[in-house]
């Protein structure tokens, strides 16, 4: 009953997505957090030759892909109106 | 006395945009014909020039931090000569869809190996700002 590893193609396809998700969070530090522990979580679990763990480090992943999701819509809402000074362009 | 006045005036007006509008095709070169034609369609924001595409290319690789600016050409190609590993190249080619304004799907995302093939796809693609 073990879960199929991913194929390259369907890691990509998590990378990217959890990216994209890093770019909806309005909050400097959250953003630059998912986008620092996607790329953390990529090199340590792309190394996995093995298959059962490549499986589960994927379904870790798109777990926490879901989790961005949520948490981009409630962050957003909840952001204060000031930006934060490094997103300032100066 | 007015009409007379108005009647020269939107003459003159006549005569300055027929001036400014045969000014461009006057470049007499096959290049810049091309460039009259579509100045209308690049300001719909439609045409791209390849040496504008190229440059803008260039300068979201070189901005990233993962890529040596030393290294970067038009011909470099991801992995031998920039040393990009596969994620890196997937971010690489966010960069690329944020710069144009593009949503690049997957399979053409992972064709593209090379600084060229980039400038290529963007060229040629309708959508690209």
């Amino acid at each position: 009953m073990a879960p199929p590893p991913p194929s390259p193609a369907q890691a990509r396809q998590l990378y990217k997505a959890l990216m994209r998700e890093a770019r909806k969070f309005s909050n400097y530090n959250v953003r630059e957090y998912v986008k620092r522990r996607t790329v953390v979580g990529f090199r340590d679990h792309g190394a996995a030759s093995d298959s059962e763990a490549a499986a589960a480090a994927y379904i870790l992943g798109k777990d926490q892909l879901e989790l961005a999701k949520r948490q981009a819509i409630v962050y957003n809402l909840y952001s204060p109106g000031v930006k934060s000074i490094m997103d300032l362009s100066s | 006395m007015q009409a007379a006045r108005s009647s020269t005036l939107r003459a003159l007006h006549s005569a300055v945009l027929q001036h400014l509008r045969v000014q461009p095709a006057q470049i007499g070169s096959t290049w810049g014909l091309f460039r009259a034609i579509s100045a209308e369609a690049h300001a719909q924001g439609t045409c791209l020039s390849r040496s504008q595409v190229a440059d803008r290319v260039l300068s979201v690789l070189k901005s990233s931090a993962k890529v040596d600016p030393l290294t970067v050409s038009e011909t470099a190609s991801f992995q031998n000569d920039l040393q990009l590993d596969t994620l890196d190249q997937v971010e690489i080619m966010m960069a690329i869809e944020d710069e144009f304004a593009l949503e690049i799907p997957d399979a053409d995302a992972d064709n593209m190996k090379s600084t060229k093939d980039v400038i290529e796809y963007v060229v040629s693609h309708p959508r690209a700002k």
